[in-house]
């Protein structure tokens, strides 16, 4: 840090004829709904995704610990919230109640947590800043977004308080446990509705996010100029603009299966005349639900891909490789979907050209895995917070990576389908490595969110108790679904050859409870931080993309000029760089005549 | 960097830690992987089918070469934080690794993992498929069973002599499933109402019965007992109980329950009960 | 780096290009949407032994066929016109417009003459299993894009009557008809598939 200031260079910025007619400065908005509730700044509209997804993300996983509590200590009152919740049975959760628990779990952890986190928060954050641009394409559209997934998420609320409960089909909803003849509440069909809205939220985010990022680039910046959390994010919005129009159809049929009692799935002996076809909803559901997956991770794969950059002080490790090999997992997503449907019944034709495909992913993926190591090599690590999420984000991934493959190939998915084997190994890379890839943006960017730093110390505590359990939990979940255990069980008591994993159930639930505990250090960090945090410095982490050659927290119109890129994202420990180890995207290199600033002019 | 940042002293206090934390991690894993070992107690029921051990193999030859995937990668981690970690005169390298040497060490473990994992799990499954999963058993002593789950039962229907479903000599049990062993059991599956799975743990195998149109499965036992078929698709609130007990029997006492109930069976047909024949025509193909 | 020498076009252009970007993100993921619908219409049919089945009447084919007509008509005035407008024909844009407006809203009134007499005749999309679902939900859920189609393009007419819009090359008019033709397509599909095939 210390020579930073004085070895400053002047900043290069776009000079040429004007350009961007959504780019001029926008003078700041003065009423309180337009600057806060209804606002047109991509920077606020983030934060409100932040705090939806941050609230969401509590709620489930305060879910999380009670269907764990109900596992651990099958028949007791969860303590506290159990009696309030369930007066009547005396604070013990009751069987239905544990199926619409993690029913929600999953809807509201997949949907309204890590969603708003990563894609709506940090996409609506990071894409114009990274990019240098001023705000989205279109900025209308991009407050729309925010409102549609904020009435979803009402929706989704309010369907826990009406008579019947919640929907409880688990977050597949597979017909025709979803139609009336599975689940004649109402519960259900507001929960697909508010699946619908959050659908049509994200395809007008991504819609905008696409068109910024291919219109949007300051001057200089190729693709191969993006950080790679942009390549990420885009990547993301182009798989939904494309994938949640299929989920959107899905829930369509469905919803007029419940509602008009036409017969797209309903079939079976209740059915007359030409009855539908359950299996049709599964396709609809896999076709978007394996993108929608990767949907998840491509964003937390970007930031840690930089982020593993910016605390090693060196360029990303075969940059264009890790690009591409996500571009390559993009494209793969949409034809692997066959794999959740081993045991439904397919031709073993279809099954055997799915599993070949989805093993093909893991060439890439271990392209990029194995980047991700070369970049720290030979680097000078700085481990800050966001640095050990996202070492973590490498080990947790390596874990839920592999256990794929064994879910992968028929000969084994056969006896490990719909048993805690899987159950595990998405956690591992939902619940572990898209969350802890999550958290390392949070704690990477906070200082330019909010112009406060966030506290190292109980950052990086925050971090080791929560690899830590979190490893155990979904780690013995891999084991205990090996031993024959089934997902969505509300307790072993059927079941003989289940007796004697109740100790491994406890033992999971034990560590789940910690894992959920250590969750507070990083609500006290953040909240604390955000009221009384250590005021952060323009470029507190020393890195070289465009956010960091602003302010912090970054002016309404972000550049009060478009920044001219000359290098791209990681010009780490450059030997033509003296008295600091980095350069800003726009920094010339001593070698570079300023002169070059007048290129486009 | 010459003098050192606050940033890096913060740093240096962590690394030590990071480097224990990551190196603890691995026996944890070896553990998890041990934990699951046939001696463990937490090893899957015995395992009384003649295709169950295709499963375990695949499956510990998947799990072994990840394991040792992954301790790779763990003891680079825990190496690079060691050796690489920022300190007082050490500078990062300048490297983009996009010369040849790195591309092809990426290009070439990528390869290892794709023909070492990928395409031997490919080529055993396929395997499995085709002599096991798909390849419908013509022995003419198979036992052939009709199994209609409903929320929360499971309903069984035997041909009975005439080998025709549906009929008057049909043998109808309800949650309890006879086979003898060393026969092969070929099975129908279809849902009355929402999606079932059928479940053996001790076959280490799965298949959803859907409404509305046939599935099929098939198995062999090797061992005679009791056993427990499981419910494994989320089938309403009582999905946890939907339990259906299985009992292996030698061929003889098979054969001797069979023609019991057969008869059982013609005594209390009543055709006028409509609800009860609840067969379809035999889907073999 | 890469893409150095920047050259930028006016504003106008710029924002004209963006929007047109846009517009062709979200059609391309509205195709989709009606991609997954052909699809399920797809399985089902070759889900079932018999199309129709369980002996039901196939469906009329004239007025859907006239109906057919009626919108590829509209598309075509709509080009023809925005043509005009184009090479400075005062006026010629507000006139379009009235004319694609009826164009739709005459295709509307046939899909009720279509849609009525059969719900009349008991062929209703809760007695008639899949086959009438389908054939229900995709043209309904195609109906309300052309009621959405037909608002877009009466909103503008203010504007082109103001003279505010003159020609197709302005975002919204621009926008407004992508719009128009995309729907107009989905029909064709949709009438050979449902209807002929
Ligand atoms: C972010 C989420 C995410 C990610 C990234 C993945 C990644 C993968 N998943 Fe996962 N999966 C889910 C989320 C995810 N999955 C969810 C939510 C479900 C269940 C849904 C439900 O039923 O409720 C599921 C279910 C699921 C199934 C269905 C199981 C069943 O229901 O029976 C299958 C089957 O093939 C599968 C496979 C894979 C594979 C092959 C990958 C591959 O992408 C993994 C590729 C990665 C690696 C292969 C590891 C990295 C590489 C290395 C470590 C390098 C090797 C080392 C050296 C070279 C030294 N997944
Ligand atoms: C990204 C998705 C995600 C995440 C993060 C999680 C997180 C967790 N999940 Fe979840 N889970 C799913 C997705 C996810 N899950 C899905 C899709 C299913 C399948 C549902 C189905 O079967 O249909 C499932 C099912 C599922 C089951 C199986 C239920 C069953 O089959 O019977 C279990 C059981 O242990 C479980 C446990 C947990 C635990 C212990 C966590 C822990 O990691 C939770 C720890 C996190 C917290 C305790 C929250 C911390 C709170 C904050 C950080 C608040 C900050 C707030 C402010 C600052 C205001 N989950
Ligand atoms: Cu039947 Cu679960
Ligand atoms: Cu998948």
């Amino acid at each position: 840090m210390g020579g930073e200031v004085t070895t400053q260079r002047p900043r290069l910025a776009y000079v040429g004829p004007d350009f961007h007619a959504e780019q001029h400065v926008h003078p700041d908005p003065d009423s309180f709904l337009r600057r806060w509730v209804f606002s047109l700044d991509h920077k606020v509209i983030a934060k409100q995704f932040l705090w939806m997804g941050l609230a969401f993300l509590a709620i489930g996983g305060t879910m999380a610990m009670m269907i764990r509590w109900q596992l651990g200590h099958p028949g007791t009152a969860f303590p506290v919230l159990g009696e309030l919740v369930w007066p009547q049975s005396g604070g013990v959760m009751p069987p239905q109640a544990y199926s619409s628990f993690f029913t929600m779990h999953g809807t509201i952890m997949i949907f309204f947590a890590i969603t708003p986190i990563l894609i709506g928060a940090f996409g609506n954050f990071c894409i114009p800043l990274l990019i240098g641009a001023r705000d989205m394409a279109f900025p209308t559209l991009n407050m729309l977004s925010f409102w549609t997934m904020f009435l979803s998420s009402a929706i989704l609320v309010g369907s826990f308080f009406v008579p019947g409960g919640s929907a409880s089909g688990g977050w597949v909803s597979y017909p025709t446990l979803s139609t009336l003849i599975g689940q004649p509440a109402p519960g259900q069909t507001l929960w697909i509705v508010a699946i619908f809205l959050a659908g049509s939220s994200s395809i007008m985010g991504a819609v905008n996010y696409i068109t910024t990022v291919i219109r949007l680039r300051a001057p200089g910046m190729g693709y191969f100029d993006m950080p790679l959390t942009v390549w990420g994010l885009w990547l993301t919005a182009i798989l939904n603009a494309l994938f949640v129009p299929v989920i959107a159809a899905g829930m369509l049929l469905l919803f007029l299966d419940r509602t008009f009692g036409s017969h797209f799935f309903v079939a079976g002996m209740s059915v007359t005349k030409g009855g539908g076809d359950p299996i049709l909803y599964q396709h609809l559901f896999w076709i978007f639900g394996h993108p929608e997956v990767y949907i998840l991770i491509l964003p937390a794969w970007g930031v840690v891909s930089d982020v593993l950059s910016f605390f090693s002080r060196k360029p990303a490790f075969g940059y264009k490789a890790t690009a591409l090999s996500m571009t390559a997992i993009t494209v793969l997503s949409a034809v692997v979907y066959g794999h959740h449907m081993f045991v439904v019944g397919m031709s073993p034709l279809l099954s055997e050209s799915f599993m070949t495909l989805t093993m093909l992913i893991s060439m890439p993926s271990a392209v990029f895995f194995l980047n991700w190591l070369g970049t720290m090599w030979r680097g000078s690590i700085r481990f800050a917070t966001p640095m050990l999420f996202s070492m973590g984000v490498v080990f947790v991934f390596g874990l839920g990576g592999l256990t794929g493959l064994h879910l992968g190939s028929i000969g084994t998915d056969v006896y490990l389908h719909d048993s805690y084997f899987v159950v595990g190994h998405f956690h591992l890379t939902m619940a572990a490595s898209v969350l802890l890839g999550a958290f390392s943006a949070i704690y990477f960017w906070f200082p330019k969110l909010f112009g406060k730093m966030m506290n190292e110390t109980l950052g990086k505590l925050h971090f080791w108790l929560t690899i830590v359990p979190i490893v155990l939990v979904f780690g013995g979940q891999l084991v205990i679904g090996y031993a024959g255990m089934q997902r969505r069980l509300y307790n072993l008591d059927s079941y003989t050859f289940l007796q004697h994993l109740q100790p491994l159930n406890l033992f999971i639930t034990r560590a789940a409870l910690f894992l959920g505990a250590s969750q507070f250090l990083f609500v006290a960090n953040f909240l604390s931080s955000l009221i009384s945090g250590q005021k952060a410095s323009e470029n507190p982490w020393e890195v070289g993309t465009l956010e960091w050659t602003v302010p912090s927290p970054p002016p309404h119109h972000n550049f009060d000029e478009i920044p001219l890129v000359l290098h791209g994202p990681h010009e780490f420990s450059h030997p033509g760089v003296k008295g600091k180890d980095w350069l800003a995207q726009n920094e010339p290199l001593d070698s570079e005549p300023a002169a070059l600033g007048a290129a486009g002019s | 960097m010459s003098q050192e940042s606050p940033l890096h002293r913060l740093v240096r206090r962590g690394t030590s830690r990071t480097a224990r934390g990551l190196a603890f991690a691995l026996p944890l894993l070896m553990a998890a992987a041990a934990a699951a070992g046939p001696s463990s107690p937490y090893a899957p029921p015995a395992d009384v089918s003649t295709n169950g051990h295709r499963v375990t193999w695949l499956f510990w030859y998947t799990t072994w070469l990840g394991v040792i995937a992954f301790t790779l990668v763990c003891a680079s981690l825990v190496f690079i934080v060691v050796r690489y970690r920022a300190r007082a005169g050490h500078r990062a390298v300048y490297d983009k690794g996009t010369d040849r040497r790195s591309l092809i060490v990426t290009g070439s473990l990528a390869l290892l993992v794709f023909l070492s994992i990928d395409l031997v799990l490919v080529h055993r499954s396929r395997a499995d498929i085709e002599e096991y999963l798909f390849k419908w058993p013509t022995d003419p002593k198979t036992v052939r069973i009709e199994v209609m789950p409903q929320q929360w039962a499971w309903n069984f229907r035997y041909a009975g002599a005439d080998g025709v479903f549906n009929t008057a000599d049909d043998v109808v049990t309800l949650n309890e499933l006879r086979i003898p062993k060393g026969r092969p059991v070929f099975l129908n599956l279809k849902a009355k109402d929402v999606i079932h799975s059928f479940y053996v743990p001790n076959f280490r195998i799965k298949q959803d019965a859907n409404p509305g149109h046939v599935t099929r499965m098939w198995f062999q036992a090797t061992e005679t007992g009791s056993m427990e078929i499981a419910c494994s698709q989320l089938c309403g609130w009582a999905h946890y109980k939907m339990k259906a007990d299985l009992t292996v029997l030698e061929d003889g006492d098979f054969e001797r329950w069979y023609a019991e109930a057969q008869g059982d069976a013609q005594r209390r047909f009543d055709p006028a009960d409509t609800e009860a024949q609840w067969g379809w025509e035999w889907v073999a193909k | 780096m890469a893409g150095m020498a920047v050259t930028r076009l006016p504003r106008r252009e710029e924002s004209r290009r963006t929007s047109f970007v846009g517009m062709t993100m979200a059609l391309g993921s509205w195709t989709m949407l009606f991609v997954s619908l052909f699809f399920s219409y797809a399985v089902l049919r070759l889900r079932a032994e018999e199309w129709p089945p369980d002996g039901l009447a196939p469906l009329p084919r004239l007025l859907p066929f006239l109906n057919t007509l009626v919108l590829v008509a509209s598309s075509a005035v709509l080009y023809a016109g925005l043509r005009a407008a184009a090479a400075g024909k005062p006026g010629a844009l507000l006139s379009t417009l009235k004319r694609t407006l009826a164009l739709g809203s005459l295709f509307l009134a046939l899909q009720l003459a279509v849609w009525v007499p059969l719900w009349r005749a008991g062929f209703r999309i809760d007695n008639t299993g899949a086959y009438g679902s389908i054939f229900y939900g995709l043209t309904v859920f195609h109906a309300l894009h052309v009621l959405a189609g037909l608002v877009a393009l009466l909103v503008l007419v203010p504007g082109a009557a103001k003279g505010r819009w003159v020609s197709g090359a302005q975002s919204p008019v621009r926008l407004t008809a992508m719009f128009w033709h995309f729907v107009d397509a989905v029909w064709l599909l949709m009438f050979v598939t449902i209807y002929l095939l």
